[in-house]
């Protein structure tokens, strides 16, 4: 996801142009004159500037200057409407400077944000159907959180969502944003990444000179979130004694930055996310009761991947296309390889199963268009979380053996003796066990 | 065409160009809510704002017609 600044007077084609940006999943401000331009730019880095050449208060060229002498890193795209301004343009264009001339296409915003030659038309079209422009999945599991999602966007309702790590929950939020189809941007922030003395700075904001190295004031992700969505992930790692501090701007919608005294109104819907259960977040006192109950209005519960299998052909597919979009390939799966990848748990969720694609398409070899998968697709967390797994109540004895057969197999490397000789069986017999349950027949 | 002339064409130009841009960019909308079975609302909106910019655009053209038409 890209920091994306984008400077145009023309406020109507700003607007669409900023929702086009943010379903292609970056983050976008927008400035409507050079002034503007130069406080964001005061205020925040960003990555990517989209720029029109002629603004009301001067040229955007005396941008590029001041983030020069900045040693800004950010790239810069010039938008001009002036076709003989292109030539000028031109000119100055290098690895960090480039151009469009209007009237752009939603691809021309796509490549320069990608900063990629142009693809052929061909290689664009997905098959994969992307709900609220970026969830996938067609299961009984997906259409029951794509309900929920329609039905709360339509609220105001602070949301929390709950699923284990890997599952998408930043997705979801964009989702939500999406949906809601709310003027203002979607801001995220890691709660668990922040350091106890910076996080009050980081949600509520500083005035400059509120402590050592405040140089300037900054907004909090409560203000950059006006009118839109603050996505606040790990929300149960925040220090509970922050806590209180988060539960008053809740409850008043006003937040004081640090270092202030005035209070600022803010008003944007909070989705929440945390990868701990209900029960782990009442047990291990994570989360005060007051504050869960103002961000968990409308909990969600996202599934794992395990729990909708029937879409991992359908995200690999869409993972595949979007490699081989970015590095200009034509990679494709077959249906035993789809099989093969519908067939394991991922304990990772998508998040495991995206590198296994990113993985398999790095080994394949370039000269043919078939995708070399690995013989495992086990990653240190999931033997990890697999041997953690052991017995529990209420599953069947059948299960059980299954499971210690497949393990002890992985154990041995797929020596079948071994594995009979380590379980205390013949290997005869073990053959039967294998035969009977057909899920280890490669 | 005298130097000013060149210059109020290219303005006008200019002028027209803008609102087609946002008819692009609206269409560009529209695209992304029917592929994405987004909330139709939203895609009632830009077709609006299409409607309007077209007028838009014909106001310009009509400019040029009448300052350049008989030359």
């Amino acid at each position: 996801m890209l920091n994306v600044l984008l400077v145009d007077d023309d406020l109507e084609f700003a607007e669409v142009a900023s929702n086009i940006i943010e379903f292609l999943g970056h983050q976008v401000s927008i400035a409507n004159s050079l002034k503007e331009a130069c406080e964001w730019t005061d205020s925040q880095p960003f990555d990517h500037i989209l720029l029109d050449f002629m603004l009301p208060d001067g040229s955007g060229l005396h941008l590029v200057d001041r983030l020069e002498k900045n040693n800004s890193a950010a790239h810069i795209t010039f938008i001009t409407g002036h076709p003989s301004v292109k030539g000028i343009l031109a000119g100055i264009s290098g690895p960090k400077v480039d151009y469009l001339v209007k009237p752009l296409q939603r691809e021309d915003i796509e490549q320069a944000l990608s900063r990629k030659s142009k693809k052929s038309k061909a290689s664009k079209g997905s098959i994969v159907k992307r709900h609220f422009g970026c969830l996938i999945g067609e299961s009984a599991a997906m259409q029951e959180l794509y309900l929920m999602i329609e039905r709360v966007a339509k609220t105001s309702a602070n949301v929390m969502l709950m699923g284990n790590s890997g599952v998408g929950k930043e997705v979801v939020a964009s989702a939500i944003h999406q949906a809601s189809q709310v003027e203002g941007q979607l801001v995220a922030t890691n709660c668990g990444a922040l350091s106890k003395d910076l996080i009050g700075s980081e949600l509520f904001g500083h005035e400059k000179g509120a402590f050592t190295g405040a140089v300037a004031k900054k907004d909090g992700v409560f203000e950059r979130a006006e009118n839109g969505t603050l996505f606040l992930d790990e929300v149960t790692e925040m220090p509970i004694d922050m806590q209180p501090n988060l539960l008053r701007v809740l409850e008043s919608k006003k937040v004081i930055r640090v270092g202030g005294v005035k209070e600022i109104p803010v008003n944007c819907r909070v989705v929440s996310a945390t990868n701990r259960s209900m029960e782990s977040i009442a047990k291990d006192n994570v989360l005060r009761e007051d504050i869960y109950f103002r961000l968990a209005v409308f909990p969600i519960s996202i599934p794992a991947l395990c729990e909708r299998k029937e879409d991992i052909p359908l995200l690999a597919q869409a993972f595949l296309e979007e490699l081989n979009t970015e590095n200009d390939c034509n990679y494709e799966w077959t249906s035993a390889q789809l099989d093969k990848l519908s067939n394991f748990d991922w304990p990772g969720n998508v998040r495991e199963l995206r590198h296994a694609v990113h993985r398999a398409f790095i080994m394949s070899d370039p000269a043919t268009k078939n995708i070399q998968l690995p013989s495992s697709f086990q990653s240190p967390f999931s033997l990890a979380k697999k041997a953690n797994q052991g017995v529990s109540a209420g599953q069947t004895i059948e299960n059980v053996e299954k499971e210690l057969i497949r393990i002890t197999l992985e154990k041995v490397e797929g020596n079948k003796t071994a594995a009979a000789d380590m379980l205390g069986i013949s290997t005869k017999t073990l053959y039967n066990r294998l035969h009977a349950y057909g899920d280890f027949e490669e | 065409m005298s130097h000013e002339e060149n210059v109020t064409v290219s303005k006008l130009v200019h002028d027209a160009r803008s609102p087609l841009n946002r008819i692009s960019m609206n269409a560009e909308m529209i695209k992304l809510v029917l592929e994405n079975d987004m909330p139709k609302e939203k895609g009632l909106q830009a077709l609006d704002k299409i409607i309007k910019a077209c007028q838009e655009c014909s106001q310009t053209l009509q400019t040029i017609s009448q300052e350049f038409g008989d030359k």
